[in-house]
């Protein structure tokens, strides 16, 4: 059966506005945790083949890349969780008005990098 | 109920669920990520951890399945293609938690 559904516009037809962009980096962080979180589960067969080969990850953490990995996954998922909070308050029809949508918009921008810093702090001060 | 409808309370569900499971995985994350072997085996394979992990992948391959098949949904304009990319989406949502929460039972024997 031919489906009738419109499709989006592709978003180089847009003019980039906040709202646009917070919509589509809400996407690609989306796309680019469910990716982190699938090495998260090769992360954990990892360590089924014993303490032995565990040094080619421990090692991979303590390069300045490693680290750059793990700051841009807590940047990430920092970002997607204040979206979706966002997001969560259109579904209860609080924040629809334009100049509140701009400014929660910002807040998800710079909250972001906030909470980034602040997960890092905190989490690095934590003992396991 | 239509099954947009139903996908929607399902989506919503999932994500007031994932963020505080994704707050909590990311503080551990930053304070493990490069523990040795020990201690990284310890994190995921003792309680509530074990438990919460579980619980946390769950919630992200089924959040971010209902999700990316929105996007599908979006920019995918051929049924047979767009089908097929939701039958793979869904497979790979469904095969990797079950491995990982497998991987995991195994490795806490």
């Amino acid at each position: 059966m031919e489906d009738k559904n419109p499709l989006s516009p592709h978003i180089q037809i847009y003019s980039w506005h906040i709202s646009s962009l917070i919509s589509i980096s809400h996407r690609i962080t989306g796309i680019v945790n469910i990716t982190i979180i699938t090495l998260i589960c090769f992360w954990v067969a990892f360590l089924f083949l014993g303490n032995s080969n565990y040094e080619i990850i421990q090692n991979f953490f303590g390069t300045y890349f490693g680290k750059f990995i793990i700051i841009g996954t807590v940047w990430s998922f920092s970002f997607q969780i204040l979206s979706e909070i966002r997001h969560l308050f259109w579904d209860l029809g609080l924040g629809f008005e334009l100049k509140i949508s701009n400014i929660t918009g910002l807040l998800v921008i710079f909250g972001s990098f906030v909470l980034t810093i602040l997960i890092f702090t905190l989490g690095r001060s934590l003992i396991l | 109920m239509i099954n947009a409808t139903k996908k929607w309370i399902f989506l919503k569900i999932s994500s007031v669920m994932l963020v505080p499971l994704m707050l909590w995985f990311l503080f551990n994350l930053v304070s493990f990520y490069d523990k040795a072997y020990d201690e990284i085996l310890l994190f995921f394979t003792s309680q509530p951890t074990k438990f919460l992990f579980s619980l946390f992948i769950i919630f992200a391959y089924f959040y971010s399945a209902l999700s990316i098949s929105e996007v599908f949904e979006d920019y995918i304009e051929n049924e047979k293609m767009k089908n097929v990319a939701n039958k793979l989406l869904y497979l790979f949502a469904i095969i990797i938690p079950i491995s990982t929460l497998f991987l995991l039972y195994k490795l806490s024997l």
